[in-house]
């Protein structure tokens, strides 16, 4: 690949109390790249996704999106551009609507019905009540939500935790379709945690393996 | 022969009634704290405390309030006020001293809401102080003073508590670049509603339900009914402004408590 990384991870360790969770992570992601993280329990995969959105700073290594050293983004901008699906798919209070223009809302900007629908569509979650409360989704519909919200931010990064774990396998397969098709239209770069190794040969072109550090030492 | 320990303890017979009638009293509180234990709600030592504090505080006033109520030059009156503020500062720290940086938040927002308050109800002639300043500012000051601190303190529990027990869903909302104060909106909005809620039943049900303590002292004392309850009213309305002004004011210093200049969640998850 010829052009530069849009994310570089470079010698990111993390401990937390004393306990070394990752240790020396280097990666680089580039635009329209789909990369893997995997491994067992407890390894620091959701940590290392933290890391990258700036929910935690690191011990010690550096992350740089688009060249800069996180540290010197203002965090709110960094993580309009680099946005994180975490594991849990949780609804803030009120409806599925809302939810979804969240993301949105809190940088100024708003979405139509339709572009919602479009977006929606894409996930397998068309149709379905906007005026709803996301309070009584299930749970692989609240995850479709969730990912569909990040999405609606079009991220250069977007980051996602077991983000298919909720879903059924067709589901969980029309989402990877969707976001390797709005790779090229975002330029954008997408790091997945995934425990399912079926999924990360899938769908990623690398693969990065943690190691449980507490095990192993 | 009965052992008279008021008058081997040489107390003026004037006062035996009084302690005896406060002791008696202990036997209520002895049957709160009882319940608290039997109900696990943790806060027997707290009312120990308190209500040994508490006695202190009020007699000492009580003892010290002809003098404040005499006062009538407005910068002592108001310093008298900055004191009380920072009393109740410090006591909404006691309270919740699981939490960092208690006072840091309450101190400004109760000495601003509660202050600024009564300096516009004094400037705008809301209330006849010049017939008595010190009898006039200084208790309604001391109810403004005393809702600020249960509002500022109302609002940094549910603030810290929300974050401890809805981490993942404020992680969620910064995730997606929202900023402290947007992440936590909700959380000021619910604190601040619930934290007016007692004072605006009372409100509610004014006259019928609560006869509140400054409108029967007024009539007690001989002002004109009609007055005393305009007055009641006021103060209400006092307390209501202040609340929010220093619950706003509150919320916002307490976020340096909860987030980092890089605005990451730092409050610890919940102890087991």
């Amino acid at each position: 690949m010829v052009d530069s990384p849009i994310l570089e991870l470079e010698k990111v360790s993390m401990a937390f109390n004393g306990k070394q969770v990752l240790r020396d992570v280097s990666l680089n992601l580039h635009k329209n790249e789909t990369y893997g993280i995997t491994g067992p329990s407890g390894c620091g995969k959701s940590t290392l996704l933290r890391v990258v959105n700036d929910l935690l700073s690191p011990t010690s290594g550096t992350v740089r999106f688009q060249g800069k050293d996180v540290r010197e983004w203002g965090p709110q901008e960094l993580r309009r551009r680099v946005v994180m699906v975490p594991q849990e798919a949780k609804m803030f209070p009120g409806t599925v609507r809302g939810n979804l223009v969240w993301g949105l809302n809190v940088h100024g900007m708003a979405a139509e019905d339709e572009q919602l629908k479009a977006i929606l569509q894409e996930v397998r979650l068309w149709p379905i009540d906007l005026d709803g409360n996301a309070e009584n989704l299930s749970g692989g519909q609240k995850q479709r939500v969730a990912i569909a919200r990040a999405l609606l931010l079009k991220p250069t990064v977007l980051l996602l935790d077991e983000p298919t774990s909720a879903l059924d396998t067709d589901s969980a397969l029309a989402v990877e379709k969707t976001i390797n098709s709005l790779l090229s239209d975002y330029q954008m770069g997408v790091l997945i945690v995934t425990h399912n190794k079926e999924q990360a040969e899938r769908f990623t072109s690398r693969v990065l393996e943690l190691e449980n550090l507490s095990e192993a030492s | 022969m009965q052992l008279d320990l008021f008058a081997l303890l040489q107390i003026p017979e004037q006062y035996t009634a009084m302690l005896q009638r406060y002791l008696a009293a202990m036997i209520l509180l002895a049957v709160l704290i009882i319940i608290t234990k039997w109900q696990g709600i943790g806060i027997g030592n707290k009312l120990i405390v308190g209500t040994i504090r508490g006695t202190i505080q009020i007699v000492l006033m009580a003892l010290i309030l002809v003098y404040i109520f005499a006062l009538s030059d407005l910068i002592v009156i108001f310093g008298v006020l900055t004191f009380m503020g920072v009393f109740a500062a410090y006591t909404a720290r006691s309270n919740l001293e699981r939490i960092p940086g208690v006072m840091r938040a309450t101190l400004p927002a109760i000495l601003v809401g509660a202050l600024s308050v009564m300096a516009v109800t004094i400037a705008l002639e809301i209330i006849d102080w010049r017939s008595g300043p010190g009898e006039f500012i200084i208790p309604m000051g001391g109810m403004v003073i005393g809702n600020c601190m249960v509002l500022t303190s109302l609002v940094i529990d549910r603030m810290w508590s929300n974050a401890q027990k809805q981490r993942s869903l404020l992680e969620t909302a910064l995730a997606l670049g929202a900023t402290p104060m947007q992440a936590t909106e909700l959380t000021i909005r619910e604190s601040i509603r619930s934290g007016l809620l007692p004072n605006l039943n009372r409100y509610a049900s004014l006259g019928i339900v609560s006869i509140p303590g400054l409108m029967s002292g007024m009539i007690i004392g001989g002002v004109n009914p009609l007055e005393a309850a305009l007055y009641q009213v006021i103060i209400f309305i006092m307390i209501f402004l202040a609340g929010m002004i220093a619950a706003l004011i509150t919320s916002r210093l307490f976020l340096r408590e909860m987030f980092n200049e890089r605005a990451q969640l730092t409050v610890p998850p919940p102890e087991l």
